[in-house]
């Protein structure tokens, strides 16, 4: 530690640490443009100007390192004439824009010219005319004179996520922040450059003059858009959501966000949006609708007895709604046929659970089937941000195409999904044989045949035993995985951490509060209800036909049972068998605890109304269990953070069974003459409805081998093609990727396409000639 | 008068810059001479003693940088500075496009003692003929077997590699090249660490102007003691000065060190041209201050110039005489630098936008007695506060010019119009 002297306070800091944070430390403010922590030292803005005893001219506090014994002033004569000046250049050229500028009220350029600026200027030269509402992206406005060249936006996307989109251009005075070959920015991160600008140079495009500071509301909450639950701000006006910011949390997050998250915040208002009740065809007033389900419920149980009913959840619920589900469901429909919307069967036992900060000291990571830039983006940024500490991380991928990138690089293992957990358990025989736990393992697998040599397997399993801390994400699509997972950590000495990317992204909240939450429970419950003993679906959130793999079952069950009510805030796949449709309020509009893929719980506060006839889940409990003459208290019964010290789900290991079991044998390979179709998360198109990200939602979802595009005749950009399948043949657009592996078709897990759900049995892929309205 | 030639004893010889010839005058063997004589390390130990300092204007101590490179294993580099750019010094441009072998066996003999493998010349865009004849002449060495594999069979490789700039002033700040050698945007680089700790590609790194590297070989030929025998004890040895402007007989002179600037304006470059009057000189290139015509006899060396009111710089001399308005003058220095700006911290980039606005009004007869002040002031905000040394150097003519043609100034502002009724200004600008 090293102790120095600001403003006659002694303060000690560890090497290395700039004066600027030194001083932060003190609750010293000195004014910074262009220093970020998370981007490291610049001195370009000269902003942060301080007196440094010994030195013969005012040192930069956010490029000066401390030493022991160092006397510094930030304030007096001298620092204060120098930042003036600094401030004074600053705003030679800057616009006086501030009228209509959307950072008025909330700009560090007002701020500091209000401190250090002098109320009227001395320069009376023309100011240099750059270009205005000029496009990065999308979603991204420059505004080239606004912009001071504090680097931030452009250190972030090439140093910082390692994409190179955004650069200086021109030298001197004429120097502008534009995007390369003026091309739009195509990284998942671009909107973070709003946040990360200190004045109004860049701007939201769909927040661009939609309201000033003093006419919003900005509610903490979390992004509900995937399992990474980012903490963010709402920024609410007249109920509408028009903003999404990151917010930062001190020690543990910067407060980035992907652009699905900062931009995708519409579909509370979307044209999709489910805003009336419809019963059997016919539009009702919400009160009729609830009289009318409530009936259908006292006649299922009276005509097939308790445990009639199933429900199912879904969606974007919180925590405390999944409890009032259950609730309501035990003891007023008096059915414990409950079980959670689950798209892949993996299950991760909490124990097993890590957190981010295993990702700030793992010096090995492993993609299990998951590419986190497009499931769960924060989580690549987090691993940039780990790498850019430790350039020695090792990645590793092993799934059923390319999972490592340039921006993260490492090996790959491209097996079959349902190959996964045979890698792991062959690579620690061939590295630990001798050892009892691995020889169960793998019992029924040593000789299962795999594409990968035995070589580079035995490396694979000494690195998995060797990593000092291993950090693995998994997709959950090879259930087999949990006992690779429990057999590490059995086996190795340091950490192991699983961080499971599946969803729904609130499915930790939902078995908090006490619905069944694995695959198997949903299956069995379907398998019920096609079977005559359940009689009647409460779809909660939940769209079968989109989301549960084995569509032939979800489409018997839903034929096979009396009555399908489905609340929902967009139309389902299902509502073909839907004999009540209830519109349902969403993230936003109610207040609610959200368990992200950490086991970490974080509470999202309500900002806007719920519109027309949707209703709060808890609307809905009470309102039915009245219609059964019964009161229903949903207040302060049950806590989620009862037995939780801090914001961590309890790791209790003792209650869960931790002894791994043999694998079992892959069946073996499907019919070799039909394409393979692989599935992967990607969050930008999981299918909630976004008119915002509408743009860059490509229209060619699908993905194939760079070869066969070619031989397709498929353009860089994309193209159509027909794809015979078993139940007919669909036409998809289809784009070229290196990642993707020959005769393998690419396509997101769940996505607004309603074909991802019948992509079964594809024979062959052929060139469309004329483009068809999809 | 005797002029006697060392670095530039080539000069006369026809087709110098071709092998055949400068071996026929002597050429490479200081080369072998420093590989047959001597370990890299006596050669560092010669060049500390010789006192040579670097000749591209901050005339820091060329052997104590060598000695800075750490002994910790890594590659390292040498890199040659020829970006030689500042308005008034075209002595790198002469051994370049003139002699260019000299220059490399300058380098082999540096790389030599500083164990660099490999070394690279970053030359000015602009020099476009300069390039070629150093690309040229870079083949010719290799083919000889001066470069590459096992250098005349001491054991010793060099790869060199010539790389034009795009044409960017800034690109001669140090951290700067690297930064374009790189491949990157021409912005100076946080220092520390110094290049000698972490320079290209993150490795140690030499980094000498083309006259330092020049200086070597005729160190190694005839000895420290012979250098030092010329010039003071703190700056010994000789330099070139690029004499321009008003004078009888522009161009380059090779002197020893601390003779006087009378001697240089007057005797060696032919004194003023006739009927004109000595106005001002900058003695070091456009970033360093004037000097009066009552600082004549101030020797060149380092201390004696800083002591009369300004640098040695690069040796760059520009005369001006009575016919120049020192308004107008500023005017230009001060643009040079608004368009050579990197634009990378704030003083630099948007004060000599302003300096320049308020210079070229006040040059048209449009300013106030109060853009007098500001003028100061804002170069006041500048000076000290910038990222690099450019912003610095932005201020050097300005700030003197200020300090003695104040009454210039103030003429502009009272007659609103140049004095000088010459626009000379505007025919240079148009």
């Amino acid at each position: 530690m090293i102790r120095l002297t600001i403003d006659d306070q002694e303060v000690s800091v560890p090497e290395g640490t700039t004066i600027v944070d030194a001083a932060a430390k003190l609750g010293i403010d000195v004014p910074i443009y262009c220093y970020h922590q998370s981007l490291g030292p610049l001195g370009a803005c000269r902003m942060c100007l301080v007196q440094v005893e010994k030195m013969p001219k005012l040192a930069t506090g956010c490029t000066t390192a401390v030493s022991e014994g160092m006397v510094v002033h930030t304030q007096g004569p001298e620092v204060e004439k120098g930042r003036k000046g600094v401030l004074e250049f600053l705003l030679i050229n800057h616009p006086l824009d501030c009228p209509v500028c959307d950072k008025g009220g909330e700009c560090y350029l007002q701020d500091y010219a209000f401190e250090y600026g002098p109320a009227k200027g001395r320069f009376q030269e023309p100011k240099i005319q750059k270009v205005k509402d000029g496009p990065i992206n999308e979603f991204v406005l420059i505004d080239q004179e606004r912009c001071v060249l504090c680097q931030r936006c452009v250190r972030f996307m090439s140093e910082y996520v390692g994409e190179e989109q955004l650069l200086l251009e021109g030298r001197g005075v004429e120097t502008v922040v534009t995007t390369v070959e003026h091309e739009p920015a195509t990284s998942q991160f671009t909107g973070n450059v709003i946040d990360l600008c200190p004045v109004g140079a860049l701007l939201s495009a769909p927040y661009n003059h939609k309201g000033r500071p003093w006419n919003i509301d900005r509610q903490t909450t979390i992004c509900p858009h995937c399992p990474v639950g980012c903490p963010s701000k709402m920024t609410t006006r007249e109920s509408h959501i028009i903003r999404m910011e990151g917010r930062p949390v001190p020690d543990r997050d910067w407060g980035w966000l992907c652009d699905r998250g900062r931009f995708g915040y519409d579909f509370g208002y979307h044209p999709l949006r489910v805003l009336d009740s419809t019963v059997q065809g016919k539009s009702l007033s919400s009160a009729q609708a609830m009289r009318d389900t409530a009936q259908w419920m006292k006649e299922t149980i009276r005509e097939h007895g308790f445990g009639s009913i199933g429900v199912v959840m879904g969606g974007h619920f919180t925590a405390e709604e999944a409890y009032w589900i259950k609730k309501f469901a035990e003891e007023v429909v008096h059915t414990s046929e409950m079980a959670t919307l689950r798209n892949v069967p993996g299950y991760l036992p909490i124990s097993l659970n890590g957190t981010f900060e295993d990702i700030d000291q793992t010096d090995t990571v492993v993609f299990v089937g998951v590419d986190p830039y497009e499931a769960v983006p924060v989580v690549h940024l987090k691993l940039r941000d780990r790498i850019r500490h430790f350039p020695g991380l090792r990645v590793i991928g092993v799934g059923p195409r390319k999972l490592t990138s340039g921006t993260l690089p490492g090996i790959d293992y491209q097996v079959l999904g349902e190959d996964e957990a045979v890698v792991f358990a062959q690579a620690l025989l061939l590295a630990k044989g001798d050892d009892p736990t691995v020889q169960m393992l793998g019992r029924n697998v040593a000789d299962y045949p795999l594409p990968v040599d035995s070589e580079t397997l035995k490396t694979l399993g000494e690195t998995l035993l060797n990593a000092t801390h291993l950090t693995m994400l998994w997709d959950g699509e090879n259930p087999e995985m949990e006992q690779i997972f429990k057999a590490l950590t059995i086996l190795r000495q340091g950490r192991t951490a699983v961080l499971p990317s599946f969803g729904p992204v609130n499915w930790r909240g939902y078995e908090k509060a006490g619905i069944p939450v694995r695959y198997e429970d949903l299956r069995n419950l379907l398998m019920k209800a096609r079977n005559g003993d359940i009689r009647m679906l409460v779809l909660w959130g939940a769209d079968l036909l989109r989301d549960f793999p084995d569509r032939d079952l979800a489409r018997e069950a839903l034929e096979a049972v009396d009555y399908v009510v489905s609340a929902q805030i967009r139309p389902p796949l299902d509502l073909p068998y839907t004999d009540a449709l209830l519109p349902v309020a969403a993230w936003g509009e109610v207040e609610g605890s959200y368990v992200n893929m950490e086991g970490r719980v974080a509470v999202a506060a309500a900002g806007v109304q719920p519109p027309a006839q949707s209703r709060p889940t808890k609307t809905y409990m009470v309102g039915w269990a009245r219609l059964f003459q019964q009161t229903f208290g949903v207040e302060a019964e049950w806590d989620l953070f009862e037995d939780i010290e801090g914001d961590l789900i309890p790791r209790n290991a003792d209650e869960e069974d931790m002894t791994p079991q043999p694998l079992k044998r892959p069946d073996p390979v499907e019919d070799p003459t039909q394409w393979r179709v692989i599935r992967g998360e990607l969050v930008l198109e999981n299918g909630i409805p976004s008119e915002i990200l509408e743009p860059r939602i490509s229209l060619f979802v699908g993905r194939i081998h760079p070869d066969e595009a070619q031989a397709l005749h498929i353009p860089a950009e994309g193209g159509y093609v027909d794809v015979e399948t078993s139940s007919g043949t669909i036409t998809i657009g289809v784009r070229a990727d290196e990642s993707i592996p020959e005769r393998t078709l690419w396509v997101p897990r769940s996505g607004h396409y309603e074909w991802i759900a019948s992509l079964n049995g594809v024979k062959q892929l052929k060139r469309r000639e004329e483009v068809k309205s999809l | 008068m005797s002029q006697q030639y060392y670095l530039l004893r080539n000069r006369e010889v026809p087709n110098i810059d071709e092998m055949p010839v400068y071996l026929a005058h002597g050429g490479y063997q200081a080369l072998r001479k420093a590989l047959n004589d001597f370990k890299p390390e006596e050669l560092v130990d010669m060049v500390k003693k010789s006192g040579l300092r670097g000749r591209g204007g901050a005339g820091f101590p060329t052997g104590m940088k060598w000695g800075f490179l750490p002994n910790d294993g890594r590659k390292r580099y040498l890199v040659v500075n020829s970006d030689e750019a500042e308005p008034g010094t075209f002595k790198d441009r002469e051994i370049i496009e003139h002699n260019p072998h000299q220059l490399i066996e300058g380098i082999i003999i540096s790389s030599y003692a500083t164990k660099a493998r490999e070394a690279f010349i970053y030359c000015r865009g602009e020099f476009l003929f300069g390039s070629e004849q150093l690309k040229r002449a870079v083949r010719e060495a290799y083919e000889q077997g001066f470069l590459g594999e096992n250098i005349l069979g001491s054991g010793f490789s060099l790869d060199l590699e010539v790389y034009r700039g795009a044409g960017a002033y800034i690109c001669g700040e140090e951290s700067a090249l690297l930064e374009s050698l790189e491949g990157k945007r021409g912005n100076p680089r946080l220092k520390p660490p110094f290049p000698a700790v972490a320079g290209l590609y993150g490795g140690p790194t030499v980094i000498n102007n083309v006259e330092t590297i020049a200086n070597v070989p005729v160190i190694v030929t005839k000895g420290a003691d012979w250098y030092t025998s010329m010039g003071t004890a703190k700056s010994p040895g000789l330099k070139i000065f690029s004499v321009s402007g008003r004078v009888q007989r522009p161009g380059n002179y090779e002197i020893p060190l601390a003779t006087p600037l009378r001697t240089l304006i007057e005797d060696y470059a032919g004194g003023m041209l006739p009927g004109r009057q000595l106005k001002a000189v900058i003695p070091g290139g456009s970033s360093v201050p004037l000097m009066t015509p009552d600082k004549l006899d101030t020797p060149l060396d380092y201390e004696s110039i800083l002591q009369a009111g300004s640098m040695l710089g690069s040796g760059g001399c520009i005369v001006l005489d009575d016919h120049v308005c020192i308004v107008g003058a500023t005017a230009r220095l001060v643009r040079f630098y608004r368009e050579e700006s990197c634009g990378k911290c704030t003083p630099c980039r948007e004060g000599t936008y302003w300096m320049t606005d308020v210079l070229d009004r006040l040059e048209h007869g449009l300013g106030t007695p109060e853009d007098l002040d500001t003028l100061a002031d804002v170069a006041d905000n500048i000076g000290g506060k910038c990222f690099c040394p450019l912003g610095d150097a932005s201020l050097g003519v300005l700030v003197s010019a200020l300090k003695y043609f104040r009454e210039e100034f103030e003429a502009h502002v009272a007659q609103h119009a140049c004095p000088m009724g010459e626009r000379l200004y505007d025919t240079i600008n148009n």
